[in-house]
C-alpha cells in the first residue's frame, strides 16, 4: 500500500495539469505548463536568443522593473483588488499580451498568487512567466478559429509543415495560416484602446500605425522582414529591439533614422541700422521604419 | 539642441519631443501606463517615410559672432537616463566670412 501511494504521487507530479484539463492556480503551475526548455535540445541558436528577447521577460518591463505592480496595490489603479488576496485573472488586464496563457489556462487563484508575489517583488518567481516558445507557436498561431479550428494541444504551428517532430508533447508541427504575416505580432502590438475591459486599457499601437500610416504610404514589409531577419537562414527570435541592450538597440534606430542639419549665420536687419546677429540652425528628422516612433 | 560660445558659454538650450501623448479623457492631464492610457490627444512622434523639419533662430549676444551647434537626437527608454542617442552632430557657426 505504501508503494502505491509513492506511485500514485509521482504519476500525478509527472502529469502536466494542462493534460488534465485543469486551470493553473499557481506561477508554479503555469509557468509548468508553458514550459518550452525542452525545445533548446534541438534549437539552441533560436532559444538562446529568444532569452534575451522581452518575450522571455514580458512581465518584467525594461531593467527587470515589475510593471505591473501598481494593479496589485490598493487604489493605485481602476483595477486594483483591496488585498492581493482579492484579485482576480479581471485585476490584470495586461495578461492579454504580456501573458496570454494566463487568461485560457489559469483562474482566479492564479491571479492571487501573481498579486501577492507582486506585492512581495518576488522577481525569481515571477520571472519564470514567460511568451514561452508554445505560446506563439501553439495559443497564438491560429486567428482564423472558425475557419481552421483551435489550436491542437499536441501540435506547433510554424512557417512550414514538418510531419514528424521530435518531440514528447509535440509530435508534429503544422504551417500556420499567419506565422509569416504582420498580424501575427498585431494581436498583441496593438491598434488602440482595449475596449473590451471595465476600464479602457492602452499599451502599443504598433500594429494600428502599421497598418494606416505604413501601408497607406506603400510600404508592403511584414514585421518579421525587420524584427525576425534571417540569420544564417533562421528568423532572429531576438525579436529586436532588446531595450535592455543600449548599443543593439541604437544600432536599429539608427537603421530606420537619420538626422541632418543645415546652418547659416548672418546679420539680421529686422528695423533700418537694427542688425541681429543670428543664427539659424535646420534640423531635418527622417525614419523608414514601418511604425511610428516612439509608440505606446 | 545648444549653442555655445567659443569659450563654452552656453547661449541657447532647447529641446523639441516626438511621441504620442495620451490622456484618460477623464481630464485634459496626459498620463503614462497602459491601465489609464485611453486615447492619444497629440502624436508628434516620428512617422514612416516622413521628415520632422524644425528651424531654430539664435540671437547672439553682444560680442559673439561664432558659436559651436550641437543636435542631438536622442531615445528615451522608460526614463530620461536609460537614454539612446541616436545621432549627433556638432557644427561651427560664424557670422564673419
Amino acid at each position: 500500500m505504501k508503494f502505491f501511494k509513492s506511485f500514485l504521487v509521482v504519476c500525478l507530479v509527472m502529469i502536466p495539469i494542462s493534460a488534465l484539463g485543469q486551470k493553473a492556480k499557481t506561477i508554479e503551475e503555469l509557468a509548468a505548463m508553458y514550459d518550452s526548455t525542452s525545445c533548446k535540445e534541438c534549437h539552441a541558436e533560436i532559444y538562446a536568443q529568444w532569452e534575451n528577447s522581452h518575450h522571455a521577460r514580458s512581465l518584467m518591463g525594461v531593467l527587470g522593473g515589475l510593471f505591473m505592480t501598481p494593479l496589485a496595490m490598493k487604489d493605485k489603479t481602476p483595477f486594483s483588488p483591496n488585498d492581493p488576496k482579492e484579485a482576480t485573472l479581471d485585476t490584470f488586464p495586461c495578461f492579454k499580451c504580456h501573458l496570454p496563457q494566463a487568461v485560457i489556462s489559469a483562474d482566479d487563484d492564479f491571479a492571487k498568487d501573481y498579486a501577492t508575489a507582486l506585492i512581495a517583488q518576488d522577481k525569481a518567481r515571477i520571472d519564470t512567466l514567460r511568451i514561452t516558445c508554445i505560446v506563439c507557436h501553439n495559443t497564438k498561431a491560429i486567428i482564423h478559429k472558425r475557419s481552421e479550428g483551435h489550436p491542437e494541444a499536441n501540435v506547433l504551428y510554424g512557417t512550414k509543415e514538418v510531419a514528424e517532430h521530435d518531440d514528447k508533447r509535440f509530435k508534429k508541427v503544422k504551417k500556420s495560416s499567419i506565422m509569416d504575416h504582420a498580424i501575427m505580432c498585431g494581436q498583441c502590438h496593438g491598434m488602440g484602446p482595449n475596449l473590451e475591459f471595465e476600464n479602457p486599457v492602452q499599451c502599443a499601437t504598433l500594429y494600428g500605425s502599421y497598418m494606416h500610416n505604413y501601408l497607406s504610404k506603400g510600404g508592403q514589409k511584414q514585421c518579421q522582414e525587420c524584427h525576425m531577419q534571417k540569420v544564417d537562414g533562421v528568423a532572429d527570435h531576438l525579436l529586436a529591439p532588446n531595450w535592455n541592450d543600449l548599443e543593439g538597440t541604437k544600432k536599429l534606430l539608427q537603421e530606420a533614422i537619420t538626422l541632418d542639419i543645415d546652418t547659416v549665420g548672418y546679420d539680421w536687419l529686422l528695423k533700418s541700422k537694427d542688425h541681429k546677429p543670428m543664427v539659424v540652425v535646420n534640423t531635418r528628422v527622417n525614419q523608414n521604419a514601418g511604425h511610428r516612433i516612439p509608440d505606446g | 539642441m545648444t549653442a555655445k560660445t567659443s569659450e563654452g558659454k552656453e547661449i541657447y538650450n532647447t529641446e523639441r519631443h516626438y511621441h504620442p501623448q495620451a490622456t484618460d479623457c477623464r481630464s485634459n492631464k496626459m498620463l503614462y501606463g497602459a491601465q489609464v492610457k485611453t486615447q492619444y490627444i497629440r502624436d508628434t512622434s516620428l512617422q514612416p517615410f516622413e521628415t520632422k523639419d524644425e528651424s531654430f533662430e539664435i540671437f547672439l549676444p553682444e560680442g559673439v559672432r561664432t558659436v559651436d551647434v550641437t543636435v542631438s537626437l536622442r531615445y528615451e527608454i522608460w526614463k530620461p537616463d536609460h537614454m539612446i542617442e541616436i545621432a549627433r552632430i556638432d557644427k561651427k557657426v560664424s557670422l564673419d566670412r
